[in-house]
């Protein structure tokens, strides 16, 4: 059965139903953030049959990120260098130290072509994504603190490199709440197994555990292989159905001489978890798109994982993070040329599929899209046909709601070793996409440990530059 | 008392008495034109946020200390004070707001603010009353004050009262004009105590026993029965693990290294035995951070130091690693928020920096290392090879050991000079924190930072074999080739001595620091050929191998260069804390030979021989030195290892002995600490009340509310110390009151507690109890008991979430958490838990509906409490062995259609065989239910 096209108005009118048995939930939901820095921002309980506001207007209100862990090269997708041509197999004019020793420059094999109105330049492995050129705004500038993988997938998630914090997507859920109670409110896909620093990647840190981002392995195709405990093996829907009649009489009878919201919040909560059964069902079987739709994401484990992402973003989920394999697919230490046309073949596709099927369902204009890693990749080779971590400079890019398209921020030297135009720090980009969600980053804050806690720390300023 | 507040007083008192329409024109030119202004104008760079040029104009005393600039307003006296001057200014880069700001302030503002100040600069107390400030917390806070004993209140209405702590919550009510509730009856009272006390159901026996007894007595027998109780410390040692960040593993390890902290399970188990044992409370501390040296003789407490040692591993990197420690200490011990002062000094609290870096210098001067503890005599026996098993890894893992050290010396003494030099260019040697795939023979960070170190100390020091390396490379490039005669003169000189062969060495002025260091090495050279000498002679000759030189001076230069603590040696230390020192290969075959090590103790052989991660203070100790904004490559000042400034007295001295861990335990265990018992009682109260007397319990500092009842937190602190710092004392005091035992239901009369509603809402006052819902410790554990399964055994090696045993001994895997932790809100183990948050999500109903741990337990039910046949009988039997009680005559109705439409209705598509039985599905409803998951 196909998905009837999904406009703003129909997860309005899902926000209702999703949230009516929720309101009450949401009471316990306020007490345990009660210790909330930024109360302000939060209805009364009475008014919470609403998920919450930002700060102000919004321009997007759900992000969909794909994390191409391991670390992407900018310079053979989205920076081209031509002059390391010229001085291939040849050292730099300067040295950097990364995490590995590397020898001499290597010119990216990919060739670079400009593509729409804008003339943005990008390399044959993201070509079909390159059909949408006018549509993103390429950041060249971007900085990360330190060569290795785990404390820069930190920063990169939580915004600081090694201690515990939330993720970017606990923060998202913290500041607007939920607009469908029958699906985790931050979800993050990763097939075969979990990236390196697994659930750290999505922990909400000190924020209260429901918070915390849920991890499904989209290698699976079955829903009771994707969510824990949505479907029963112990009893069918009228079973439930029986049950759950049975047990709201026994807790209105509990309740009649008790004044606890918390009661009712629980026992709206079995109602929900009732309906969550037939929803997420519902939200992870990509049968149910017509075949055309299908075929455009490709039915390839990344396109499956990509056409998932968008029914949950459609069902009212805030955040998903689609990560590109178990462990670092992207970590191209060696065979480069090999390696990164095989996986950036897994993502353009269904990419570019994403990026047409947003507009075509008028989802694109409040969405934001994030494209990036953890770091970039020295434009010096490691052991000659590969490349070393870099965190100097390299390119993350952003498209959806607010977003000027075809626009390029910031660059990198001649080589591209290093961001030296308008360096983009990732606390920016934090800022940015806090922004976008129509938070002001310093005024969303957690009182934890004496201390009101942001995701941008001390820093972070919003990029003006990519935004509409 | 201060300059400033006694201007301040004057002020206020002129205030005071002042004429009442003057006060009242100031106030009211404040309120219209001065507060709009700093409210609109100022107070986004001079308030609370930031305070721009340390300048706050959100208070009177703000205004009255000014900032960097002086007093912004003296009152009286419009004509001085910063205020006027800066928003008068015609000078762009003067005036306030600054340009970008907007449009300067207009002169009938100005002329608002000129009569205000003019008419005493009135501040009205009652809207914003001075501040507890950093500068005066220490005086003021009240959590920061000695605990003195309070007088019991006096209350009108005696007959309430059962013990003190009903006075001071009476007292409360009745000034509040409140009432307390009703006394819950017994089956109430008898399942909140044991929930308290074991975190577990009574058995419907046990509710029958108590309700039944009709001994006046009663109250106290049962309490005492649960004190005594095994599971008791199994209960409250989760609570104390919370605060410990308590797991199992190590979080994100690389390189090799084992995931397994071996030692937890040993210090989960000491936590629970010392609650088992009443180990008083300040004991108990001291013993977490000092067992070493607080009880020497008593090895089987060196498992308690695991309480700063299971932390992450940070993938190694030392002040993240010590940073986790300042936190879980302070916080958890003492309710300070010290972590916060790593960068810069605490933003509102008295912790400077400094204070930080002082305590970091604590746990820099440590090594961690793992040591066996005492067998248990109750301990399983243990495998026959086990002891050879270990014997064997620890060989091959010291032998590579041994070899590594060699192999690192011998390169480590050729390219000595190149070390020399390169300290000197630190810059260009990252961080612990960035990690670099180094290989043997490259130049390594942290030997780099190691010789630059040393070469500190030899300088504060003036070592006789550095002192010309120190002179020389004081000199400047430029400098060198003009001044090194005159250093080479002046070390002739003295007054400080210079070794003599060192002072051979320069008697002619060098050209270069490289020339330096070249010398330098031809030094060593020299020492290790005498010294090879030495050894071959007394080999020749037939004696044991020399222990030193003859020469005094050979010998000096011979300890400098291979002596413990050269910087030339690897030291002799854990794995742990030299890892910073190897190259990435090495240090990937080490991790991996200690692993072997690890593995044999935790996965092979479950509880063969206990360990303990213990830290021991090192042999030479480094001075702290504090990380300008928390950045390791920022060193700045030297500071003393000491307390912290806002506890100690006047006369604080630096710690002197060791690391001054011991000496750091003690100050927190101090009967004259104001926080440490404070925060101790506070967080039992939460558990009994489910609120703390104070909201924050891990921060007590200055941006704390205040507590509900101030006097009750001292009178039980001072009780804690009176009972020996025993805790169970304290349990009996609370629950033996009568406001532990009033009802948590307050509807007898609905007008009286819709006015307690209106007033207290959130009942601070605790004008009755409140109803608190199952952790997920107590769920599990309460599930396992309804169908029977609960296994009892206690200690040793942990279990699966799923398993049977209690829910304290599920082992914690950092990375690999069960789902269901996070769904019902278990504590997160990476940071400090002061107290859980509390969700109700449809995650946690899908568990419970769905999982088959719960189905297991709904049919494991069935086969226990409904084994006698009828339907009648099994419904009872289902209601008494999962509720605790029979059901009423409706209930009992509605079960039995219940389970007679569940027998004839179809049952749709059937799951699978393992399809709930009706009774089977009622089983589960029952677990499900509110009154299962709450307790009144």
């Amino acid at each position: 059965m196909a998905m009837p096209k999904q406009r703003p108005d129909r997860i309005g009118r899902r926000e209702m139903i999703a949230s009516a048995g929720a309101g009450l939930g949401f009471v316990a939901m306020a007490a345990a953030l009660a210790d909330a820095g930024d109360l302000t921002a939060m209805p009364p309980p009475a008014d919470a049959l609403a998920p919450r506001p930002p700060h102000f207007a919004p321009r997007v209100r759900r992000v969909i990120q794909f994390f191409l862990n391991g670390g992407p090269s900018h310079i053979d997708t989205f920076d081209p260098k031509p002059l390391l041509a010229k001085y291939a197999g040849q050292p730099l004019p300067f040295s950097i130290a990364t995490e590995r020793k590397t020898g001499g420059a290597l010119a990216s094999p990919f060739r670079f072509k400009r593509y729409g109105d804008s003339g943005l330049e990008v390399s044959e492995l993201f070509e079909r994504t390159a059909a949408h050129a006018d549509s993103l705004a390429v950041i060249r500038s971007m900085r990360a603190r330190l060569p290795n993988h785990e404390p820069s997938l930190m920063l990169m998630n939580c915004g600081d490199a090694v201690q515990p914090r939330p993720s970017v997507g606990s923060w998202v859920l913290y500041g607007l709440g939920t607009e469908n109670r029958n699906l985790p409110g931050f979800v993050a896909m990763c097939p075969g197994g979990q990236p390196v620093k697994g659930p750290d990647n999505w922990q909400s840190g000190f924020l209260p555990g429901v918070l915390q981002g849920t991890y499904i392995d989209s290698k699976h195709e079955r829903v009771e292989e994707l969510i824990e405990n949505i479907r029963s093996g112990h009893a069918t829907a009228a079973m439930q159905r029986r049950q759950l009649d049975m047990l709201s009489r026994l807790n209105a009878a509990h309740r009649a001489d008790r004044h606890d919201p918390r009661l009712e919040a629980r026992l709206q909560s079995f109602e929900l978890a009732y309906r969550m059964q037939m929803e997420a069902t519902d939200a992870f079987d990509v049968s149910r798109e017509p075949k055309h739709v299908r075929e455009a994401y490709g039915e390839t484990v990344h396109g499956r994982q990509t056409l998932v992402a968008r029914r949950l973003l459609e069902r009212g989920v805030r955040y998903v993070q689609l990560w590109h394999g178990q462990g670092q697919p992207w970590d191209h230490h060696s065979d480069i040329e090999k390696s990164i046309r095989q996986h950036a073949g897994e993502l353009d596709g269904p990419l570019a599929a994403l990026l047409t099927d947003l507009k075509r369902l008028g989802m694109f204009d409040d969405t934001l899209v994030v494209w990036g890693g953890e770091f970039g990749r020295t434009p010096v080779s490691e052991g000659g046909t590969g490349r070393d971590h870099n965190p100097y400079g390299f390119t993350v890019w952003l498209a959806g709601g607010g977003i000027r398209g075809g626009t390029v921020h910031g660059a990198t030297d001649d080589f591209g070793f290093r961001a030296v135009d308008r360096p983009v720090e990732v606390h920016d980009l934090h800022a940015t996409m806090l922004h976008l969600l129509g938070f002001d980053h310093e005024r969303l804050t957690y009182r934890y440990a004496g201390r009101d806690f942001r995701l941008t720390d001390v820093h972070g300023r919003v990029i003006g530059d990519v935004l509409a | 008392m201060s300059q400033r507040l006694r201007i301040l007083l004057a002020i206020l008192s002129l205030i005071a008495f002042c004429n009442a329409a003057v006060a009242g024109e100031a106030v009211d030119l404040f309120e219209r034109h001065v507060r709009p202004l700093f409210v609109d104008r100022c107070q986004k760079c001079h308030g609370d946020a930031k305070q721009w040029a340390s300048l706050r104009l959100d208070s009177l005393q703000g205004v009255l200390d000014g900032g960097d600039s002086g007093p912004a307003v003296v009152p009286g006296n419009a004509a001085v004070g910063e205020l006027v001057t800066r928003l008068a200014s015609p000078d762009d880069a003067v005036r306030m707001p600054p340009p970008e700001e907007g449009p300067p302030v207009s002169s009938d503002v100005l002329d608002a603010v000129r009569a205000w100040i003019a008419a005493g600069a009135t501040w009205p107390v009652g809207e914003a009353p001075v501040a507890t400030t950093k500068a005066n917390a220490r005086e003021t806070h009240w959590a920061y004050q000695p605990i003195i004993a309070p007088a019991l209140p006096l209350v009108a209405d005696e007959s309430w009262v059962r013990g003190p702590i009903d006075r001071f919550v009476l007292a409360a009510l009745e000034a509040a004009g409140l009432r307390p509730a009703v006394e819950a009856d017994r089956a109430t009272f008898i399942r909140r105590a044991t929930y308290d006390l074991l975190g577990l159901p009574p058995t419907a026996d046990e509710i029958k026993a108590f309700e039944s007894d009709a001994s006046s007595q009663a109250y106290e027998t049962l309490i005492d029965r649960l004190l005594a109780s095994p599971r008791y410390g199994e209960h409250w040692g989760r609570h104390w693990l919370d605060a410990a960040r308590y797991a199992d593993t190590k979080g994100y390890t690389d390189v090799g290294e084992t995931r397994w902290h071996v030692h937890a399970v040993p210090y989960r188990d000491w936590v629970i035995r010392a609650f088992n044992e009443d180990m008083p409370y300040d004991r108990f501390l001291r013993l977490q951070l000092a067992a070493d040296q607080a009880a020497p003789h008593e090895p089987e407490h060196l498992a308690a130091m695991g309480f700063l040692t299971l932390g992450r591993r940070f993938l190694g990197n030392t002040p993240d690693i010590i940073d986790d420690r300042i936190d879980v200490v302070t916080r958890g011990m003492l309710g300070l928020t010290v972590a916060c002062a790593r960068c810069h000094d605490h933003k509102y609290d008295p912790i400077p920096t400094r204070d930080y870096y002082s305590l970091y210098g604590v746990f820099q001067n440590c090594v961690d290392r793992l040591v066996p503890l005492p067998r248990r005599s109750s301990a399983p026996p243990v495998k026959e090879d086990f002891a050879q098993g270990l014997a064997d890894r620890q060989r091959e893992y010291d032998a590579l050991v041994t070899q590594k050290r060699g192999e690192a010396n011998a390169r480590l003494r050729k390219r000595f000079a190149d070390y020399l030099l390169a300290q000197r260019d630190l810059a260009t040697y990252p961080e612990q924190e960035f990690v670099q795939l180094s290989k043997e023979d490259d130049i390594l960070p942290g030997i780099v930072r190691r010789f630059e170190v040393f070469l500190r100390h030899a300088e504060r020091a003036g070592d006789p074999v550095f002192l010309p390396w120190i002179r020389y490379a004081a000199l400047s490039d430029d400098e060198f080739p003009n001044l090194a005669s005159e250093v080479t003169a002046g070390l002739r000189a003295g007054p400080q001595t210079v070794n003599p062969l060192v002072a051979a060495a320069f008697a002619d002025p060098p050209v270069s620091m490289a020339d330096v260091a070249s010398c330098y090495a031809a030094l060593m050279a020299a020492s290790d050929a005498r010294w090879a000498e030495a050894v071959s002679a007394a080999e020749r000759d037939g004696l044991p191998e020399p222990t030193c030189l003859a020469n005094v001076a050979e010998e000096e230069v011979r300890q400098a260069f291979s002596g413990e603590g050269s910087p030339c040696v690897i030291p002799d230390e854990p794995l742990v804390q030299t890892d910073y020192l190897w190259d990435f290969e090495t240090r990937q075959a080490l991790w991996k030979a200690r692993a072997a090590i690890d593995a044999w103790l935790h996965a092979e052989n479950p509880d063969a021989a206990p360990y303990a991660a213990i830290l021991e203070d090192r042999r030479t100790l480094v001075d702290p030195l504090v990380f300008r904004g928390g950045r390791a490559a920022a060193k700045g000042d030297a500071v003393p290892r000491q307390f912290l400034e806002v506890l100690a007295d006047s006369a604080r001295q630096p710690f002197s002995r060791g690391s001054g861990r011991l000496e750091l335990a003690e100050a927190i265990a101090d009967p004259t600490n104001p926080l440490t018992p404070r925060v101790w009682v506070n967080r039992v109260w939460l558990h009994h009340f489910g609120a703390g007397l104070v909201t924050t319990p891990s921060d007590f500092g200055v941006r704390a509310a205040a507590p509900s009842h101030p006097e009750l937190l001292d009178w039980l602190a001072t009780r804690l110390r009176a009972d020996g710092w025993r805790t169970k004392p304290l349990h009996r005091e609370i629950m033996l009151s009568a406001t532990y035992r009033q009802s948590s239901r307050s509807d007898a009369d609905r007008a009286v507690s819709g006015h307690a509603d209106t007033v207290d809402p959130s009942n601070r006052l605790l004008w009755r109890m409140n109803p608190r819902r199952l952790s997920f410790e107590q769920l599990r554990d309460t599930l396992l008991t309804a169908s029977g399964d609960l296994d009892l055994a206690t200690g040793g090696r942990g279990d699966g979430v799923f398993g049977t045993r209690r829910s304290v001994y599920v082992t914690v895997e950092r990375q690999a958490l069960p789902a269901v932790f996070g769904v019902f809100d278990v504590a997160n183990p990476d940071l400090h838990s002061p107290q859980r948050p509390e969700t109700t999500t449809a995650l946690q109903a899908l568990f419970a509906l769905n999982h088959p741990f719960v189905a297991d337990r709904a049919r494991r039910a069935v086969m226990r409490h409904a084994a006698h046949p009828g339907a009648e009988a099994e419904i009872e039997g289902l209601y008494r062995g999962i509720l605790g009680r029979s059901p009423s005559d409706s209930e009992r109705q509605d079960a039995a259609r219940f389970v007679a439409a569940a027998l004839v209705e179809p049952a749709g598509e059937p799951p699978g065989e393992t399809v709930l039985a009706p009774l089977e599905q009622l089983a589960q409803v029952l677990l499900l239910s509110n009154e299962f998951m709450f307790v009144d």
